[in-house]
């Protein structure tokens, strides 16, 4: 006898697939047919994936339930002046600045006019026409759907309206970081958003994105932002990615970061993971050819009823690499936490260098953390290690502070900085790191 | 300043002091010794507010107020600092962060102006000066791997910025070479005025020939046995404690 598992999710599935077809204005394809072809076949193939439910071992600590109950309509654009973006911006940072609203360019806001020779940024049906960006716009496109995909991803490829294509050519060290900032609001039904970044590093080339993601002020019900972002790093090319998270106390976050490096490529994620009720982050680097470095640092601060889940995977596929992983976080309140950090050395990676360590410090008897460090390793001439801790603040440590005059929650937030510190420091940005300060630093204030 | 009365203290429910009484007026400078295990240490823990402690009896009165009831901050707030044995590294807090946001904490709850960026950088510049600290390690983070020599001047360092009332050495000398005994015995006497006192609980006596004591305690078993003056100390020195000892015990005997 057979058990048909029947899809849990086939509800919210058929109104995604209704929403597609009768979603508003149909600029989502950017007026490109070629785009319009990729979206229809995101859509079509949402049909044979299911949303993932807590059987899967990979969602086994959270439950996507919450996100897919509301009735979701396509984000629409708001009239916001730059006044109002202000908040948003990073002071002291000089930078091409793409700002989205509810998912879609706003390009009054933004600042894109002179990109430097070897610089390009455009929208992805732009990229498709472009006989130069073609070939990686496509190629990108094409592993996102014909890969292993899952019904986000899909979602993200069926209903991005804006998609951005970025290459730093060939040996163009970019000096200016994008600034990608997306704004988010509910409206009076929850409303559904969407972007997708397809980043190539051509050989030799240096650039920094950050991306920030934050609820707008008056914002106060329920959305949900689905993002996918693919890094490709040529031969030597070196990559930093900033992403700072600051959703609203109902929006929901899903985040696909795929990243595939060639020879001798650096890439390095820093994630600021603050807001949000429901968070999942995937980080998926695949290491292509020797000599790559890949570093991950994260940190997180999760209160009230908020779910922040970072799943990683660093795929040594080949010899001669190295990655270093960080994640530290402080849970509270009613919160949860999630760590799950795959490492994977196949038998042909010798002389990997693999490093994670996961640090939680969860402060209520409320709150709680999952972490699981996944080290699978098939050679055997490597070195690689793994730590995960969960904790409580060093009381010792806390009456010392106190003993100096400082009051018992100004020494405990003091240890809490000091204790996400570690993961921020890392920071290459100095604006970047000083604004990643000022937002947790405003997170202790909520 | 501080009238400690009939003071009674367990930890885990094991008698460490006995009965304490001792006066400490302003200007004046005591020494607390004693064997190990005397209960010199949970003395100057009581005092700073720890809170394993458990007090079984007697009263503190710190000018006047009710000390066991007051929280931790707010003994260091009115003015008592306390020196510690083993300083606590703390990872990721700067050590010029730390004491600027202490000093403006006590002004803070004090009533005082706090200082600004330039007037906090003179004062630290001021009292690094007079504690002989390297100033390199203000960038460090908190006595996070300092030596045994830099974690003392980090804490008369921060004794001299604070400005407490009163002051509690515990074991400060523990560990330190002639040089680093001399730091500290300048600290302190520096900061020596007719408004402020010392507790200076130590085991040996070589301290007090640098910071000359106006009164000697014994501590043994719990009790205060003895007190005298700084000859007491050289008595020890000489003599150790046996004497003492059997003195406390055929006492405790009869």
């Amino acid at each position: 006898m057979s058990t048909i598992v029947q899809d849990r999710y086939t509800d919210a599935r058929a109104r995604f697939q209704m929403l597609f077809e009768t979603r508003q204005n149909r600029p989502g394809s950017q007026g490109s047919q070629v785009l319009e072809q990729y979206q229809r076949k995101a859509i079509g193939l949402l049909e044979t994936v299911n949303f993932p439910t807590r059987r899967d071992e990979e969602w086994k600590y959270t439950s996507v339930n919450r996100l897919l109950q509301p009735d979701y309509e396509v984000g629409e654009s708001l009239p916001l002046s730059k006044a109002d973006i202000g908040p948003f911006l990073i002071p002291g940072l000089d930078c091409h600045l793409f700002v989205f609203v509810n998912g879609i360019f706003q390009e009054s806001l933004s600042d894109t006019g002179s990109l430097p020779a070897g610089l390009t940024a455009m929208d992805i049906a732009g990229a498709l026409a472009d006989e130069q960006a073609r070939p990686a716009a496509e190629a990108a496109l094409n592993r996102l759907l014909d890969g292993k995909t899952d019904a986000f991803k899909l979602l993200n490829a069926a209903f991005s309206q804006h998609g951005l294509f970025i290459r730093a050519a060939r040996n163009a060290a970019v000096e200016k970081p994008l600034y990608l900032l997306h704004l988010s609001a509910s409206g009076d039904k929850a409303s559904f958003h969407n972007h997708m970044n397809l980043v190539a590093a051509e050989p030799n080339s240096e650039l920094s994105v950050i991306e920030g993601f934050f609820e707008l002020p008056a914002s106060e019900g329920a959305y949900f932002h689905n993002q996918y972002t693919y890094f490709h790093a040529g031969d030597n090319a070196h990559i930093h990615h900033y992403r700072l998270q600051r959703e609203g106390r109902e929006g929901f976050l899903v985040s696909n970061v795929e990243i595939e490096q060639e020879g001798g490529s650096t890439y390095a994620s820093y994630a600021l993971d603050l807001g949000g009720r429901l968070v999942r982050n995937n980080l998926r680097t695949r290491l292509n050819a020797p000599g790559t470095t890949t570093n991950y640092w994260g940190a997180y601060f999760a209160k009230g009823e908020q779910h922040i889940d970072n799943h990683t995977f660093i795929d040594h596929a080949v010899p001669h690499c190295v990655s270093n992983e960080l994640y530290k976080g402080i849970i509270t309140d009613r919160a949860s936490g999630v760590f799950n950090g795959k490492v994977l050395v196949r038998k042909d990676a010798q002389k990997t260098n693999a490093f994670q360590q996961n640090n939680s410090l969860v402060l209520s008897d409320k709150a709680s953390m999952d972490t699981k460090p996944e080290l699978e390793i098939f050679a055997d001439d490597v070195r690689c290690s793994h730590g995960a801790t969960i904790g409580q603040l060093d009381e010792g440590a806390v009456f010392y502070l106190r003993s100096r005059g400082l009051p018992d929650a100004e020494a405990r937030a003091m240890l809490q900085h000091a204790f996400l510190a570690e993961a921020a420091e890392n920071m290459k940005l100095e604006a970047v790191r000083l604004y990643a300060e000022q937002l947790v630093h405003s997170k202790f204030g909520e | 300043m501080l009238k400690i009365k009939n003071l009674k203290v367990a930890i885990e429910e094991k008698e460490i002091l006995r009965g304490i009484n001792l006066e400490v007026k302003p200007g004046e400078v005591h020494a607390i010794m004693g064997p190990n295990g005397s209960g010199k240490s949970t003395l100057a823990n009581v005092l700073a507010g720890r809170e394993e402690y458990e007090v079984t009896e007697g009263s503190i009165l710190y000018q006047g107020q009710d000390l066991l009831e007051m929280e931790v901050d707010e003994r260091a707030q009115a003015g008592i600092f306390l020196a510690f044995q083993y300083p606590v590294e703390i990872p990721g807090v700067s050590t010029a962060n730390f004491l600027k946001s202490t000093v403006n904490a006590v002004r803070k709850a004090q009533g005082r102006e706090e200082l600004n960026a330039a007037q906090m950088l003179r004062l630290l510049r001021e009292k690094i000066r007079m504690v002989g600290m390297d100033e390199k390690l203000l960038q460090r983070s908190l006595n996070e791997g300092f030596s045994g020599g830099e974690k003392k001047r980090s804490e008369m360092l921060q004794m001299a910025l604070l400005e407490p009332k009163l002051a509690i050495l515990d074991e400060t000398d523990s560990g330190l070479d002639i040089d680093a005994l001399r730091i500290v015995s300048e600290a302190v006497n520096q900061l020596r005025s007719p408004d402020r006192a010392f507790i200076i609980v130590t085991h040996y006596q070589r301290l007090l020939n640098y910071i000359v004591p106006d009164f000697v305690h014994v501590l043994y078993n719990g009790r205060i046995v003895k007190s005298g003056d700084k000859s007491l100390a050289l008595q020890l020195e000489e003599q150790g404690y046996d004497w003492i000892k059997e003195e406390a015990d055929s006492v405790a005997a009869v």
